[in-house]
């Protein structure tokens, strides 16, 4: 595509986003808060398994009596 | 300056200042010249700017201030995948949460059981840096590709080589960077050096929608996590990302913030924001709704590039690996760093967190791959 060209489709896509209805940023701030807490409880990465056993990845132990 | 176009009706030099050729007239479209257009774009650059700025009524950390800060996050090093014989590129886990599709800088695809450590596929490719890989949705389809400006697909099963089993099914004028399933295994998005992402249909190889606006190579691309928005992510080495509409084939909106290559876009869980790294040395969050960037992760101490990131299941935790061989892990709400994983001998490619989100994998220059959890 041209300089030109480029710059044309540049230009309108400004103008259409210039036109976009948006938030405030406290208000999303707020939601992705509230979407962390929400599901805060399952992730593991966050709050660790309740048990070490439930991790697929933790080493078997070494010997087992039966 | 000098403007070259390729446009084969361009006439009357308007405004020759200087002596010099600084506009062309296209004689259509009112007459606008490049420098005109050239006005404008700043223009509506800073009006945007502007308009953005009201809406910048508060910062991330701030309204995050009053969150119990994450405590006892401790992540170790479970399993090393070994094997490459050259720099891992790339990976992507399965949807079963167990296997692993990685590739490589010495042109081989691997299937691994992280669980095991086992090796279950390897498959030479044709060329040397297979920089992207990845598993479709069903678990039964792997594709990569990279310097051969081509992506490949192979179908997974058990008993046979499965090397046999492939299909061109997507090309680019440059080299591939990155490629991504669209819900199903029926569509693959791909990325290119070329500056272009395109869609493809997977069984035909044919060519769906071609997505030009990125100004350099595209490096990284992501998929919104709700099917329903019809949009998808990409950060390219002109320091933007953007938000594409699928149908259309256009951009919907323009990220701008970083000072250099966007090598990472990471759709946050909600969907309503995303992740970015960089080789400016750090990562950002941007919203959607609010239409610009809502949190950096940066620290002096850190100097070197960041190649990858991703985040877990609640969106709290993002993740990034560097090329100082850490995986720093930031707190998103509070940015601020909440520790550094250190394992890998080398730059630290790319990362991926588990789709059950139990577990993060890391791809190393050093030539392996760790599973922390």
């Amino acid at each position: 595509m041209s300089n030109l060209a480029t710059q044309r489709k540049l230009v309108e896509q400004l103008r259409r986003e210039g036109a976009i209805e948006r938030k405030k940023v406290s208000q999303v701030c707020k939601e992705l808060i509230s979407f962390c807490e929400a599901h805060q409880q399952n992730d593991v990465l966050v709050s660790g398994f309740t048990n070490q056993k439930e991790n697929p990845f933790k080493e078997k132990a070494g010997c087992m009596i039966i | 300056m000098s403007v070259i176009t390729e446009e084969p009706n361009r006439l009357t030099p308007i405004g020759a200042q200087n002596g010099e050729l600084s506009s062309l007239n296209l004689g259509s479209n009112n007459g606008d010249t490049i420098e005109e257009l050239t006005r404008e774009v700043e223009a509506l650059k800073k009006k945007l700017e502007e308009e953005r700025a009201k809406f910048n009524d508060v910062a991330l950390n701030v309204v995050a201030q009053k969150l119990e800060p994450i405590t006892g996050f401790q992540l170790k090093a479970r399993r090393s995948l070994k094997g490459h014989q050259g720099k891992v590129l790339a990976i992507d886990w399965c949807s079963d949460k167990r296997h692993i599709a990685s590739s490589s800088q010495d042109g081989k695809l691997v299937i691994w059981d992280a669980f095991s450590t086992n090796k279950e596929h390897v498959v030479t490719m044709p060329t040397t840096w297979v920089m992207t890989c990845a598993y479709g949705p069903s678990g039964n389809f792997v594709t990569c590709g990279g310097l051969d400006n081509k992506i490949t697909l192979y179908k997974l099963s058990t008993d046979e080589d499965i090397s046999k089993q492939k299909r061109v099914i997507a090309n680019h004028t440059n080299y591939i960077s990155c490629n991504k399933f669209l819900y199903s295994d029926q569509q693959l998005i791909t990325g290119s050096g070329d500056s272009t992402l395109k869609l493809w249909d997977v069984e035909t190889g044919q060519l769906m929608q071609t997505f030009n606006g990125h100004q350099a190579d595209v490096m990284c691309l992501d998929i919104s996590p709700s099917e329903a928005g019809n949009i998808f992510l990409s950060g390219s080495s002109d320091h933007v990302a953007l938000v594409w509409d699928i149908r259309s084939g256009q951009y919907v909106q323009i990220f701008d913030g970083h000072e250099s290559d966007v090598n990472s876009v990471k759709f946050h869980p909600s969907g309503d924001a995303f992740a970015t790294g960089s080789d400016d040395s750090t990562c950002r969050l941007f919203d959607l709704r609010a239409d610009r960037q809502v949190g950096i992760y940066k620290k002096e101490s850190i100097l070197f590039a960041c190649n990858s990131v991703d985040m877990s299941l609640s969106g709290r935790l993002l993740f990034a690996g560097y090329n100082d061989y850490c995986i720093n892990v930031w707190d998103t709400l509070k940015s601020v760093r909440v520790s550094i994983l250190y394992a890998h001998e080398n730059r630290v490619t790319s990362i991926q967190v588990s789709p059950d989100g139990a577990a993060l994998a890391s791809a190393s220059w050093d030539s392996n791959i760790k599973i922390w959890a």
